[in-house]
């Protein structure tokens, strides 16, 4: 992804997806192989998990298979079963950590007893209703489903290029990481979205192999439109919007100044320094100025 | 046999000639003879009509000489492989095939060939000195024995003679390459050969006797007007004594009496580029490149300067009492911003330190340029012994490797600075004269006594080279640097070379290493400026150093078994996580031998298990010992620093921290959060360094870099300032909430 579609999926956290949508999400840690990735998994598969129910307020938004309860037919069973909770308008988060492989026709995600296939994957994911949905394959090899999995309204990130970077992975690590704490949360909004998660995570793996002065085992990809309208955490005090109208209206007029705000930022480059930071000031005073009233409402950071 | 594949290799070569060095061996066949005489007179024209005329000779050898001699490499290559194919017995001609080779770079297929004329004659003293020339050009251990060897069988080998000369002339055994140079003359008088070679050698030797050697370059040209190697050669010795500015003249001379003599523009190329004079460089290694495209060092160095525009550079004074020095950093653009105010303030902090220290103000400015590529900086240092160093200092310009070039826990870049710039000194205050022994000592001392990472760091290895009595002698220091003779001796030498210098401040005064250093003027031994300073005989010196480095070791010399099995058990507690087994064995380890710092110290060990045993206070003691002791693990002391803060010490955990930025300066998070200790201490300057070097750093979250940017100008009153990075942080972040805060704050107070 590149820097310009970068910030284009951080503006659009803006444009959030419709009030009444809930997201579903389901994750599942496949097979480690060995007690260290077992582990492994497991942990980051628990982080994605309780992001999600946070999120969503609701632990029966999301559900999460690990060890030996993640197998094929449990995997099946389990993503009909939140099929049968969502709508057309709800989003869905499917989350894939674990060890996949790559033959050269089909990928495999690793589980206890048989494999689930990339055509397997894909047409359960077909079968759910949400038409929003963001599927994160952060097993290694993962990156040849990408093409395969793609769909009008889907996001999907892999955490490697293709099927050939084979070694396994530390993507979901950090994506675990990003939903977990404030680090990539970028703007701000206590709000982290598919699009800083991927962001974060990219960055992390970039930084951790740089460190090691190792040459790099994975690139992830995203390929997709808006990663930004997923919401997957909600940080600190702004977990879920209270049903409050008076609250809600504020967060549209700050929606509106918001976008005021991207319109500023994209003339930088023509208006003269003095001109771009006058009118710069102008709307980020009054978007503070609307949140502390926000704030004052809502009783502390209430977010869309 | 020889491999088909390096005979392919050799086969795509066009007309590359070099300086054909002088065939010595009686074997030659007569036909070459009068041709020979011609090219040794430096008459190119007639040797090279007289050489055209043996190219139809009946005998295979001789036309492949002939070849050769007119610069048909590919017709030589091809005869001699064929003759060599012919007769799986040929010695000589495989002997000739290999300096083939070694003309056009290709040491490892040269030394296979000298190895087959081994195996087929293994007393053919040719081939060991073929061999022994290569060893000798890669600075090898081997060398030595080998032309000992060859000498055994026959005393009045002229090559061995001036191989052992130039060995001897690198490693500064002056006297030794007289005796080696007067047999080599008499052997040249009694066969009649031709002198050149002796001559070069014997004005290399006045120069580095100080003397002029004009007598010795008259007498050369007399023989040959065109014998630019005779430049080539001095100017050699120039650059292992790091005089880059005489061995650049030198150079220039070489060209100009032989302009097709390639090596000499490649290294003339590579000389400028030492001194930092990269346009003139450019022309002369195109100028090599044009004549033999084939040499690594001229390919790697055009490469280098090809991509010289991802540099960038910067020139600052430095002002240290009534005096300013210019600093010029060549720092990479993707660091430069975050490296920079480092860089110069280490910089400018070791000028101060050194010019006081010894007594010598720079009279140039100082170039440090830092390499984010290894290789590059490789390149840099292509043509200087030594591998896997970290920087390298040509006088006035330190080149070195960028803090992201390796791993942090490998590489403190603080310390290769502050070593690289005693050099500086150490070298400008002697004319470049200073012997490397005694250079390299004082940067090592000057790492323990004023570096960033204070303490004597003694490594195993020396000690155990300290223990198998592998110490040299002082007067012979030098030899363990140019022409090591078993593995790892650079590393012991370097700290032997630190332990002489600590010894020298321990038992006459820290005043006495500098008159000492004043020595080197180009005319003293390194035995005759230690007798003229200290007053004894470098023998006596030896002994009462030998003394001093036993006792101030002797825990460790009469222990060092215990201390590896100490050691061992700390470790496999350790990895058992039987923190309670680890204590005792790494507190015995840390006393026996205190000096080891490295990445398994057992200080490291006994704060780590201490810790775990819920004894942070000793903890801390344990870490702040291995501080002292020179320790700098930036893993280790990140630890520490928290853990002082949890103890109230938020002082010296500021103060650990702001020290990390000389072994992990492209750590974001140490940046973050030493700029908001310096905010909170009040020191804004330093803080606003830390927040611009977060946000150089471009990483994935700008707006605390920003933010932090505002405050710290806020503080130091530049409203303007705080003003512009207050907007762009809330930009980057519009939800940031104290930033915000600070916004409404700004208006409030503006209005």
């Amino acid at each position: 992804m590149n820097k310009a579609h970068l910030i284009a999926a951080l503006l659009a956290t803006a444009c959030a997806l419709p009030a009444s949508a809930a997201t579903y999400t389901f994750v599942v840690a496949g097979l480690g192989g060995e007690p260290g990735y077992e582990q492994r998994f497991r942990e980051h598969a628990a982080a994605v998990a309780s992001a999600a129910e946070k999120a969503a307020g609701s632990t029966a938004n999301v559900i999460s298979l690990s060890g030996d309860a993640a197998r094929a037919d449990a995997v099946k069973r389990d993503i009909k079963t939140l099929a049968a909770r969502m709508n057309a308008n709800d989003s869905a988060v499917i989350v894939l950590i674990g060890h996949g492989s790559y033959d050269g026709e089909n990928y495999r995600f690793n589980l206890p007893g048989p494999d689930l296939t990339d055509s397997e994957l894909a047409r359960l994911f077909d079968e759910l209703p949400a038409r929003d949905q963001l599927i994160i394959n952060a097993t290694s090899a993962s990156g040849a489903v990408i093409e395969r999995w793609q769909k009008p309204r889907r996001v999907v990130i892999t955490a490697t290029k293709n099927g050939g970077e084979k070694t396994a992975t530390r993507f979901a690590q950090f994506w675990a990481q990003a939903v977990a704490s404030e680090a990539a949360d970028t703007n701000k909004d206590q709000i982290v979205t598919a699009a800083e998660a991927y962001a974060f995570a990219t960055n992390q793996i970039a930084a951790a192999f740089k460190a090691e002065t190792s040459m790099a085992t994975e690139h992830a990809r995203m390929e997709g439109n808006d990663a930004g309208r997923f919401t997957l955490a909600r940080l600190g005090a702004g977990e879920v919007m209270p049903d409050n109208p008076e609250v809600a209206a504020l967060l549209s007029q700050r929606g509106a100044i918001e976008l005021d705000l991207n319109r500023v930022k994209e003339q930088k480059a023509s208006l003269p320094d003095t001109q771009y930071y006058d009118q710069l000031e102008e709307v980020l005073v009054r978007l503070a100025l609307l949140q502390k009233e926000i704030d004052a409402k809502a009783g502390g950071g209430a977010t869309p | 046999m020889m491999t088909r594949t390096a005979t392919l290799v050799l086969l795509l070569f066009a007309a590359t000639v070099g300086a054909q060095s002088i065939d010595y061996d009686p074997r030659r066949a007569v036909e070459l003879r009068p041709c020979d005489e011609h090219r040794y007179h430096g008459r190119s024209e007639q040797a090279r009509t007289c050489y055209a005329k043996l190219l139809e000779s009946p005998t295979p050898i001789v036309q492949a000489e002939a070849a050769w001699a007119v610069g048909d490499i590919q017709r030589a290559n091809r005869i001699f492989r064929d003759t060599v194919q012919n007769n799986e017995r040929a010695v000589q001609p495989r002997v000739r095939w290999a300096r083939l080779y070694l003309q056009t770079h290709q040491y490892s297929d040269a030394v296979e060939l000298f190895g087959e004329a081994l195996k087929v004659f293994p007393n053919d003293v040719h081939a060991k000195l073929g061999l022994a020339s290569v060893y000798a050009e890669r600075f090898e251990g081997q060398a030595r024995p080998l032309v000992e060897d060859a000498l055994k069988q026959d005393a009045d080998l002229i090559e061995a003679h001036l191989l052992t000369a130039s060995m001897d002339l690198e490693e500064g055994q002056l006297d030794d390459a007289d005796k080696a140079l007067d047999r080599a003359m008499r052997v040249v008088s009694k066969e009649k050969l031709p002198p050149l070679e002796v001559y070069t050698l014997r004005a290399s030797l006045e120069m580095a006797r100080g003397n002029n050697p004009d007598q010795w370059i008259k007498r050369i040209l007399d023989y040959n007007p065109r014998y630019g190697a005779m430049y080539q050669q001095l100017a050699h010795f120039e650059i292992m004594r790091r005089r880059y500015k005489e061995a650049t003249v030198l150079l220039r001379r070489a060209v100009e009496v032989q302009p097709d003599l390639w090596g000499a523009h490649a290294e003339l190329g590579s000389n400028l580029l030492r001194l930092g004079n990269v346009n003139e460089a450019r022309t002369h290694l195109q100028a090599a490149y044009s004549g033999d495209p084939y040499s690594p060092t001229t390919v790697n160095s055009l490469r280098l300067l090809d991509r010289i525009d991802e540099f960038s550079i910067s020139e600052d004074p430095v002002v240290i009492g009534q005096d300013t020095y210019q600093v010029q950093l060549r720092l990479h653009k993707k660091e430069s911003d975050v490296l920079r105010p480092y860089v110069l303030d280490l910089t400018s902090r070791s000028i101060q330190s050194f010019s006081q220290r010894y007594g010598f103000k720079p009279r140039e400015p100082i170039t440090v340029e830092l390499y984010p590529d290894h290789d590059d900086f490789a390149v840099r240092v292509a043509a200087l012994p030594g591998i896997g160093l970290l920087g390298v200092t040509f006088g006035y310009v330190v080149a070195m490797d960028s803090p992201s070039s390796r791993p942090t826990s490998e590489f403190h870049w603080g310390s290769t600075l502050w070593h690289e710039m005693a050099h500086v000194f150490t070298l400008e205050v002697t004319d470049h004269y200073v012997p490397r022994w005694l250079s390299e000592g004082i940067s090592v001392f000057e790492e323990w006594r004023t570096g960033p990472t204070p303490g004597v760091a003694v490594t195993p290895e020396a000690i155990n080279a300290l223990e198998k009595k592998q110490f040299l002698p002082v007067a012979d220091l030098d030899s363990g640097f140019i022409r090591p003779s078993y593995p790892g001796q650079v590393q012991v030498s370097y700290m032997q070379s630190g332990l002489v210098c600590l010894f020298i401040e321990q038992r006459w005064g820290f005043e006495q290493l500098g008159v000492l250093l004043r020595q080197f003027d180009g005319k003293r031994t390194t035995a005759q400026a230690i007798e003229a300073t200290f007053k004894i005989a470098p023998a006596a010196f030896d002994k009462e150093f030998d003394t001093f480095v036993r006792t101030r070791f002797a825990n460790v010399l009469a222990n060092f078994e215990d201390w590896q099995r100490q050691m061992q058990a700390a470790r496999q507690a350790i990895q058992k996580e039987r923190w309670a087994d680890a204590v005792e064995p790494a507190r015995r380890a840390v006393a026996l031998y205190p000096e080891h710092v490295g990445g398994d110290s057992a200080h490291l060990m006994l704060a780590k298990a201490l810790d775990k045993l819920n004894r942070r206070s000793d903890a801390i003691v344990a870490l702040e010992d291995y501080r002292r002791a020179g320790g700098w693990d930036p893993t280790a002391l990140r630890e520490l620093a928290r853990w002082l803060d949890e103890a109230g010490r938020t002082q010296d955990a500021t103060n650990l921290m702001v020290s990390l930025n000389y072994s992990d300066p492209l750590n974001a998070e140490v940046h973050a959060q030493l700029g908001e200790r310096l905010l909170t201490a009040g020191r804004n300057e330093d803080a606003l360094r830390e927040f611009q070097a977060l946000l150089a750093l471009n990483t994935l979250d700008q707006a605390p870099a920003h933010y932090g940017m505002a405050r710290a100008l806020r503080e130091m009153g530049d409203k303007m300032g705080s003003r512009r990075h207050l907007l762009d942080a809330l930009a980057t972040a519009p939800h940031f909430k104290p930033a915000q805060a600070l916004l409404l704050k700004m208006i409030e107070e503006r209005s």
